[in-house]
């Protein structure tokens, strides 16, 4: 029951985070109860651990029967989850379908240099801008494809029932660990691709538009707070002078011809946009973070030889949670970064 | 062990004070103190006997709307007339309006003033007061500051400085009592309710073995109830913990209720109204009726289906452990002052704006661990009913309230998440600044209410349904026959639950939807009627066919049908959208909703105490404390809310803090006789809050000395009835599980098509492990 109410402390110590009046004092009780929170897990998984023997319940009434018991809840709690970003994802549509996007707005020509104006910009358009933006994406994309089917090797091996001990902890500890490194691997590089960036070599700068870095997203400026974005592909200066210009059929390109708009750089209000797009991801995030301290936990029981055939199944139990994680992202990667 | 449990309860009770106490003491937007007390924190700290502050110009008593000039003056202390800064002023006042009278002084809010740049150069200063158009006493605190304003501005123009403070009060015309502040009185009966929890604890353990009344075994005991995961103690956990609520959401209903007594009464401001019925329907809805049906839900369902607990025991602990800690956090704000003001829907914009209060925040964290703590139950009880009944109960062999807490879970289940993420959202939108709601960003507020209703309309259903489960249960006993029409009631029940998801666009008639959603919706909504009346003609012909047994639930059971067969006729009118347009934020919605929320869930609840009560206390109620409880309740529940109908077709506005009335025909405002009715309604509220405690005395007494209870007092046939009363832990012998032969069984007992079907898709565990083999 610690984990309970490490779990409610925890969230308290959200409530103290005031956001923009930032007080640096509750900083600390956010860590506190961080720190709650493990310690009732930790109880919980030092009952785990010394909890020997493979008591599983099996199912009594039909149509489950002789199912065991915490299947069913694990594919029970998977609705759940389902529904969690069903409503994400609807939360996206609405906005996405609408809210007119920066770039149809740019083009019509309905704004003026200097005010605001609110549009949705799909962090897509940003990084599907160039290969090399994307990549951070594809390859966390693979990885998980990869830490799907490292997953189910673990549970292989530690089902295997004529395999010695020892080697079925080595394969089931080595599987285990590669899931993790490759969780840990999606996560830092969403970090890279939100606030850090990385830079390019020469020889492929003339594949990234001529320039040597790939800015984060942070660094673009699409944040939630930005009620004035500017980005140089909604500034028509800039366009005039990286080649391609404008468009010939736009109604900019016709109401600058004509001396109706005086062409420049729009300001824009993508703060809706931003908020959806960072919240649903980072919703996804955090499933990867609560899966990678499941990992952590399972690779270091595993080390200690703590798998065997008969209590196994918790990695399917794992594995199911894991594949749920691993399919979202592959429906959020193509709404979120390529579209 | 007894050390370790000691620590153990000393940690947690540090833990909790800690989360009450930090919480009150950070959210106040202006600090925990107003300037009013602080005074001038500018200067020195502490006040000084040399400076004699003075206010001339009050009379004793004031007339009413009339401007007063006052002068405050300071004499003493360090001041020199001979230097430019000679010092500073803060006045505040309780009531009416101060304002400068020149350019030396300036003016903070209506109730305080200070000087200017300017006013540092002199020691007396004019303002003047308005005083208030009613009958108020009023205080006014000065504090003043007397300055060496070095001739030459040298330190600032502070060095040697000292301040005091003086208080004056102003009586009004007429005598007035010293009135309370609602918060105080609020938080005191709160507090004392709390109190009297922690002392009734105490006697309870006290009087399980009054020998051994020490910490020493107090300390394992307690531990004991808080470390549990024993079904039926979490059940009662939460029994106690929903009941508590029900008390708290009473006594705030009772606070509005003493507002709304009269036509402009001034108990409550308007602020302190709208924090008022806000936390009275979130307490209601989400911490005392999901509470009570989640007790009866631990207790009963493995009894009801022969398991020997929960499938998952331990998160059954957790989901009820986050209910209190959530509980706190929905009340932070409250305690502070400044708590949730939105209603219990949190509309947007209003949610995610500046205006609303702090104490906001706290409430939308707060639910959002109610809602993990709703996703946990869900995941336990559909996994636990699913798969866990005993050999021989079929699905539709599962006794009504089992399929009711089936349904209502589901349906809970499925809605809940989308209400989780909006919250999420709300909560961000607050805390770090995202813009979902923000329309100012192009933020959509309708996202939120469809978000919201979404959810919240399968919620209603998630606390009615159980409320059928118990009365399908108890009148099948009471009229000492097999309840008529089992399966029509197992797929009306269904049928509810499948419309509830697609009617809840009727929240939103006049919320310029689209119109083509809205009629959808009018229709399904109407659709709701016909499952509904299903069961009420299968409960009437359960009776007509059996001879009923007049006991205290039999009493409730039948006012449910009365009172649930009214809100559910009244809450025929709202489909109509015609009708909805008119009667829309009315006193009609409200007499609806608890006709259908206190006469349908509660009442059913109160018919599962009676029922239950045996079964899991082991002692008997006493029957005519139970029928008393039952006519003052039943017929002051009735006085209560049935003139709110009448109220609401006048046009009386819900979730406003006052009304007027008048003899002549004006806009907004209330027939005369509408005064009346909200006096009768207070009063009666009134009789049927402390008709409650009649309840409450009763299980006091009977656990004190009531009779031994039977394995089976009312006849009952389900499984719950066949263990003993208090049943054993577990409840029933994993390896020896009982087994249904002959439950009065309903169908025959073969799986069905669909269970065939599901059978064949199912492959067991030890299938698969054999063909590793």
């Amino acid at each position: 029951m610690s984990v309970g109410i490490g779990i409610f402390l925890f969230s308290l110590a959200g409530v103290y985070e005031w956001g923009e009046m930032v007080d640096a004092s509750s900083i600390g009780i956010v860590f506190a109860a961080l720190a709650i929170v493990m310690f009732g897990l930790t109880i919980f998984w030092r009952q785990d651990m010394s909890f020997d023997g493979a008591y599983e319940p099996k199912a009594t009434g039909t149509p489950f029967r002789g199912i065991d018991i915490r299947k069913v809840s694990v594919w029970i709690f998977l609705m759940s989850e389902m529904m969690v970003f069903t409503s994400l994802f609807s939360t996206y549509m609405r906005y996405r379908f609408g809210i007119e996007s920066c770039e149809s707005v740019f083009e019509s020509g309905q704004w003026v240099e200097g005010t605001s104006v609110t549009c949705f910009e799909p962090a897509g358009h940003l990084i599907a801008s160039s290969w090399f933006h994307i990549a951070p994406g594809a390859i966390n994309t693979f990885a998980l494809i990869v830490s799907s089917f490292t997953v189910v090797q673990a549970l292989r091996y530690a089902k295997k029932v004529d395999l010695d001990h020892k080697v079925r902890t080595k394969l089931v500890t080595r599987y285990l660990g590669a899931t993790t490194v490759l969780a840990i691997l999606f996560l830092s590089l969403k970090m890279i691709e939100w606030f850090i960036g990385f830079p390019l070599p020469e020889f492929l700068a003339e594949y990234n538009h001529g320039d040597t870095t790939i800015k984060s997203l942070y660094a673009e400026g699409y944040l939630i707070n930005a009620d004035s974005y500017q980005h140089h592909y909604y500034d028509t200066a800039y366009l005039a002078d990286h080649g391609h210009g404008l468009s010939h059929d736009t109604e900019l390109y016709a109401m600058m011809e004509a001396g109706t708009h005086s062409g420049g750089q729009m300001m824009a209000n993508i703060r809706v946009s931003a908020s959806t797009f960072y919240v649903t991801t980072g919703t996804h995030g955090v499933h990867v973070l609560g899966g990678i301290i499941g990992l952590m936990y399972m690779t270091f029981k595993a080390s200690r030889g703590g798998y065997t055939p008969e209590n196994a199944v918790s990695i399917e139990y794992f594995g199911l949670y894991w594949h749920f994680v691993d399919l979202v992202w592959v429906i959020v990667f193509p709404f979120f970064y390529l579209y | 062990m007894n050390k370790k449990s000691t620590r153990t309860l000393l940690v947690m009770s540090a833990l909790v004070m800690a989360m009450v106490i930090s919480p009150s003491v950070v959210s106040y937007p202006t600090g925990i103190q107003g300037v009013k007390d602080s005074g001038c924190n500018c200067h020195g700290a502490v006040t000084s006997s040399e400076v004699v502050p003075s206010i001339s110009g009050l009379p004793d008593q004031y007339n009413y709307s009339e401007t007063y000039e006052i002068v405050v003056s300071f004499l003493g202390g360090p001041s020199d007339p001979s230097n430019a800064n000679q010092g500073g002023f803060h006045l505040w006042v309780s009531d009416g309006e101060l304002a400068p009278s020149d350019a030396t002084v300036q003016s903070y809010s209506v109730n305080e003033v200070s000087h200017t740049e300017a006013g540092n150069d002199q020691t007396s200063w004019t303002v003047t007061w308005t005083s208030p158009s009613n009958d108020r006493n009023v205080e006014f605190i000065l504090h003043t500051n007397s300055v060496n304003g070095n001739a030459d501005g040298a330190n600032g123009g502070s060095s040697g400085d000292m301040w005091n403070r003086l208080t004056a009060k102003v009586s009004p015309p007429v005598l007035v009592l010293e009135e309370a502040d609602p918060y105080v009185v609020l938080t005191t009966l709160i507090v004392v309710s709390a109190i009297l929890l922690v002392f009734t604890l105490a006697y309870v353990f006290y009087r399980t073995n009054p020998e051994s009344f020490t910490w020493e075994f107090f300390a394992p005991w307690i531990a004991d109830w808080l470390t549990t995961t024993d079904h039926k103690k979490v059940g009662t956990l939460y029994f106690v913990a929903g009941l508590f609520f029900l008390g708290v959401g009473g006594i705030m209903a009772m606070m509005i209720r003493i507002q709304l007594a009269v036509p402009g009464n001034d108990f409550l401001t308007q602020d302190q109204y709208n924090q008022f019925f806000t936390l009275h329907g979130t307490t209601m809805i989400f911490l005392a009726a999901m509470p009570l049906i989640n007790g009866f839900a631990n207790w009963m369902v493995p009894l009801q289906i022969g398991a020997p607990d929960l499938a998952l025991p331990r998160l059954n602990a957790m989901s009820f452990w986050l209910q209190p800690v959530g509980a706190l956090l929905i009340f932070t704000g409250v305690f502070s002052g400044s708590g949730a003001d939105t209603g219990w829907t949190g509309y947007a914009p209003y949610v995610v704006s500046e205006t609303a209060h702090m104490g906001t925040t706290m409430w939308v964290a707060g639910q959002i661990m109610l809602v993990a703590s709703s996703t946990l139950t869900g995941i336990n009880f559909l996994t636990t009913i699913a798969v866990m009944r005993a050999p021989g109960m079929g699905w539709l062999q599962m006794p009504l309230f089992t399929w009711s807490i089936l349904i209502a879970n589901l349906m809970l289940f499925l809605s809940i998440p989308a209400f989780g993420i909006g919250l999420i959202q709300v909560y961000l939108d607050r805390v770090i600044g995202t813009a979902f709601y923000d329309v100012s960003a192009g933020g959509d507020p309708l996202l939120w209410s469809h978000l919201f209703w979404y959810f919240g309309h399968p919620e209603v259903y998630v606390v009615i349904v159980p409320a059928f489960g118990v009365i399908s249960e108890v009148i099948a006993t009471s009229a000492r026959r097999s309840i008529f029409g089992y399966r029509s009631m197992v797929y009306a029940m269904a049928g509810i639950g499948v419309v509830s998801f697609i009617v809840y666009g009727h929240h939103m008639f006049t919320s310029g939807m689209s119109p083509t959603l809205r009629f959808v919706t009018m229709l399904t909504t109407m659709l709701v009627a016909v499952p509904t009346g299903i069961k009420i003609f299968n409960w009437l012909k359960t009776m007509h066919g059996g001879s009923l047994v007049y006991r205290t639930h039999t009493l409730w059971t039948l006012g449910f049908l009365v009172t649930f067969t009214l809100g559910g006729i009244s809450g025929m009118f709202f489909p109509s959208i015609a009708m909805d347009l008119h009667l829309h934020e009315s006193y009609f919605v409200v007499a609806h909703f608890h006709y259908v929320l206190v006469g349908g869930t509660v009442f059913g609840f109160y018919a599962a105490i009676y029922y239950w009560f045996p079964k899991m206390s082991g002692k008997m109620l006493d029957e005519k404390l139970g029928v008393l409880h039952f006519l003052v309740g039943f017929i002051s529940y009735n006085a209560l809310f049935w003139p709110m109908h009448r109220l609401g077709v006048w046009g009386m506005a819900r979730r406003h803090h006052t009304y007027f009335v008048t003899t002549e025909e004006a806009m907004g405002a209330l027939p005369i006789e509408a005064a009346g009715w909200n006096m009768f309604i207070s009063v009666s509220a009134f009789i049927f809050f402390f008709s409650n405690f009649i309840m409450v005395a009763n299980m006091i007494k009977s656990l004190i000395r009531g009779q031994d209870a039977p394995a089976d007092p009312w006849g009952g046939w389900s499984f719950e009835w066949m263990t003993t009363s208090p049943p054993p832990t577990p409840s029933f012998d994993p390896h020896n599980l009982p087994v249904l032969t002959d439950a009065n069984e309903h169908v025959a007992n073969e799986p069905g098509t669909l269970s065939k079907l599901f059978n064949r898709l199912m492959v067991s565990e030890e299938e698969t492990e054999e063909a590793v083999h």
